[in-house]
């Protein structure tokens, strides 16, 4: 099966990333790596994950996410999870995952909206 | 199409993984589970598959809907590895607990997804998990 490649699009200074329905494992740990890489190129200060095509969150999946978050808020960036469906919000909960202080909106609009609020909140860099 | 009333894949890499979350997808919804139960389902699967991988490096996953015999229609899953054996069930199953690869999110957590999950496991020989999701 081919992996699907993880596009990082930058918007003003914004990295938006649309995960894959249902990315395997080395597409999950792949997704960190171009995350972080195009952080430091483009001197991001936010990132939106588009989940809203994500069928299944299992435990590994969840953990990437969530070191991943922290990644990039030690890089100095703010990191929203845009889009969970309501059927893995049960599931994710259901199963025991955490994800941390990882901010949360209902789609990728909010979250550019999120994320303008919280940067202009923290001044700007 | 039809698809059939059982079958099995072996589990032996993290591709493996991905197939057996899109057999179980495609088995939940043909037997009528919401979208939500059929979320439940393929997740628990994915981590009772993830922990064959991790553990013992290989296994079985074994699939069978249930239509005969029980006044309910539902799936079974089993999953079945010849790895090292859970010495400690009762310690396996406490959220949060594991024996070093996992988050320890894998059993426990199955079993809320799940109407039934069964585990036999003999420390050296190996571990068959049971999961079943009823048809409401």
């Amino acid at each position: 099966m081919a992996i699907g490649t993880i596009s990082v699009i930058k918007v003003r200074d914004i990295l938006l990333v649309t995960v894959p329905p249902d990315p395997d494992d080395d597409t999950v740990t792949d997704l960190q790596e171009s995350v972080l890489r195009a952080m430091e190129i483009h001197e991001a200060r936010g990132l939106v994950l588009d989940i809203s095509t994500v069928e299944t969150i299992d435990s590994f999946f969840a953990r990437t996410v969530t070191e991943t978050a922290k990644m990039v808020g030690l890089m100095g960036g703010l990191t929203v999870l845009a889009g969970m469906r309501a059927s893995v919000a049960v599931t994710t909960t259901q199963l025991g995952l955490k994800l941390g202080k990882t901010l949360t909106a209902l789609d990728v609009d909010r979250a550019m909206d999120l994320l303008e609020t919280k940067l202009e909140m923290r001044g700007s860099s | 199409m039809t698809t059939p009333n059982d079958g099995e894949m072996t589990i032996g890499n993290e591709n493996d993984i991905v197939m057996a979350r899109k057999t179980v997808r495609e088995v939940a919804s043909g037997l009528g589970f919401g979208v939500t139960d059929v979320t439940r389902i393929v997740t628990a699967a994915s981590e009772l598959t993830r922990n064959i991988y991790l553990y013992a490096g290989s296994g079985v996953m074994r699939w069978r809907i249930i239509n005969d015999s029980h006044p309910l229609r539902g799936v079974e899953l089993i999953f079945e590895d010849h790895g090292p054996g859970i010495a400690d069930i009762e310690q396996a199953m406490q959220p949060g607990y594991t024996s070093g690869k996992g988050l320890g999110m894998g059993l426990p957590g199955s079993k809320r997804l799940m109407d039934e999950l069964e585990i036999h496991s003999v420390a050296g020989e190996g571990t068959t998990v049971k999961i079943r999701k009823w048809l409401r």
